[in-house]
């Protein structure tokens, strides 16, 4: 069963340890190179806080469970920062091919829930499948040539 | 003076920092097109 | 990759790097060498709606792609001090701007005054064309051979290059190609 970004967006996180509601999901790292989730981001603003993927216990419809409250981190890192603020999110991100032509805007992205390896990315008209990706980034999501739309 | 002439001066000036901005825009950003300097 | 774009769809397009997918500058100024018919390099601005010059300059032989949405580099270090580019690159001739240069045949027939080139940008950045603002009005475009002379404030073409003005980039395209086979046929 899949899960995707749009849906897992603004789900509760909660620690396994202490049941204790610790935040929203509000934003996704992911490490192109793995193809795959590299940390949540919980909250927003000056709260938000990173949760690596090693330390989600379950990913599931209703909860996102994190070992417990330590798993929350601040962000490390131009990247990270990035990433908390909302800079690299992927959702209504512009995706652009190698060769430097518009493909659409990103309507959402699949992921196992069980792996946090990213599956597929809904672009305007059609899906793709996330291997295309090169790179993600404050300005654009990089697919590789594979994709060039046709004239 | 009228509310009319304040809002005629308004608009002027308003025009004037429409302009001012499209003028320093296009200074800034330059771009054009060169050859290379051929055999001397 | 048959794509082909103007010069001044050029200015302005945004840089992009493949594999970090940041904006880290906008095309500036266009250069080519019109003798070799090839694109040398793009000088740069900062990204901002009032951001002026960029320090940096981006060669072509460093350049991954160009698209009509995004100019596309490896990553930043493809971006280089104007003291590490051709001269050319580094310090534009802005004196040597092709645009409002005259249009001669052999012949001395005056095609019209340049107003953009056409690049076909899948290859390494050849230049096939010029856009024309011809006599009488109006514009146009006409496709140009492998080599050409440029000289001052003019720019010479073959006669036949009369034959060959087409109306859009489209035309163009398809014009390319017949009008160097004609002139290999001479």
């Amino acid at each position: 069963m899949s899960d995707s970004f749009r849906s897992a967006t603004g789900r509760k996180v909660v620690s396994r340890a202490s049941a204790a509601d610790l935040g929203m999901v509000s934003y996704f790292l992911v490490d192109v190179g793995q193809r795959r989730i590299a940390s949540v981001v919980v909250g927003r603003g000056k709260k938000a806080r990173l949760v690596d993927w090693a330390q989600v216990s379950g990913f599931g419809p209703d909860a996102v469970m994190v070992s417990d409250e330590g798993a929350l981190r601040p962000a490390a890192g131009d990247r990270e920062q990035a990433a908390a603020d909302g800079k690299l999110d992927m959702l209504g991100k512009r995706t652009l091919t190698e060769r430097g032509n518009k493909v659409g805007t990103i309507g959402d992205v699949t992921f196992d829930p069980a792996t946090g390896v990213v599956e597929m990315l809904q672009i305007s008209d059609r899906t793709i499948p996330a291997d295309t990706m090169l790179g993600s980034g404050t300005y654009a999501v990089v697919v590789d040539a594979s994709q060039e739309p046709v004239p | 003076m009228g509310a009319l002439d304040w809002l005629i001066i308004f608009l002027v000036l308003l025009a004037v920092a429409a302009a001012a901005f499209v003028v320093i825009r296009r200074r800034r950003r330059g771009g054009g097109v060169f050859a290379t300097r051929g055999k001397p | 990759m048959k794509l082909l774009m103007t010069a001044s769809q050029i200015n302005g397009l945004p840089v992009v790097t493949v594999h970090g997918g940041d904006d880290v500058a906008e095309v500036r100024d266009v250069i080519y060498n019109p003798e070799a018919g090839r694109l040398v390099g793009l000088t740069l601005n900062k990204r901002g709606f009032f951001s002026g010059r960029s320090r940096e300059v981006l060669p072509a032989e460093a350049i991954h792609a160009i698209g009509r949405d995004a100019v596309m580099i490896a990553d930043e270090s493809s971006l280089v001090a104007p003291a590490d580019a051709p001269d050319d690159v580094g310090h534009p001739a802005t004196d040597r701007n092709v645009i409002g240069n005259d249009v001669l045949t052999e012949g001395g027939t005056s095609l019209g005054v340049v107003r953009d080139l056409a690049l076909l940008v899948g290859s390494a950045g050849e230049v096939v064309g010029y856009q024309i603002e011809k006599p009488a009005g109006g514009h146009g475009y006409i496709p140009l051979p492998a080599q050409l002379a440029v000289s001052g404030a003019a720019l010479v073409v073959p006669d036949v290059t009369q034959e060959f003005i087409r109306d859009d980039l489209v035309g163009l395209g398809a014009a390319v190609d017949d009008f160097r086979a004609r002139l290999g046929m001479q």
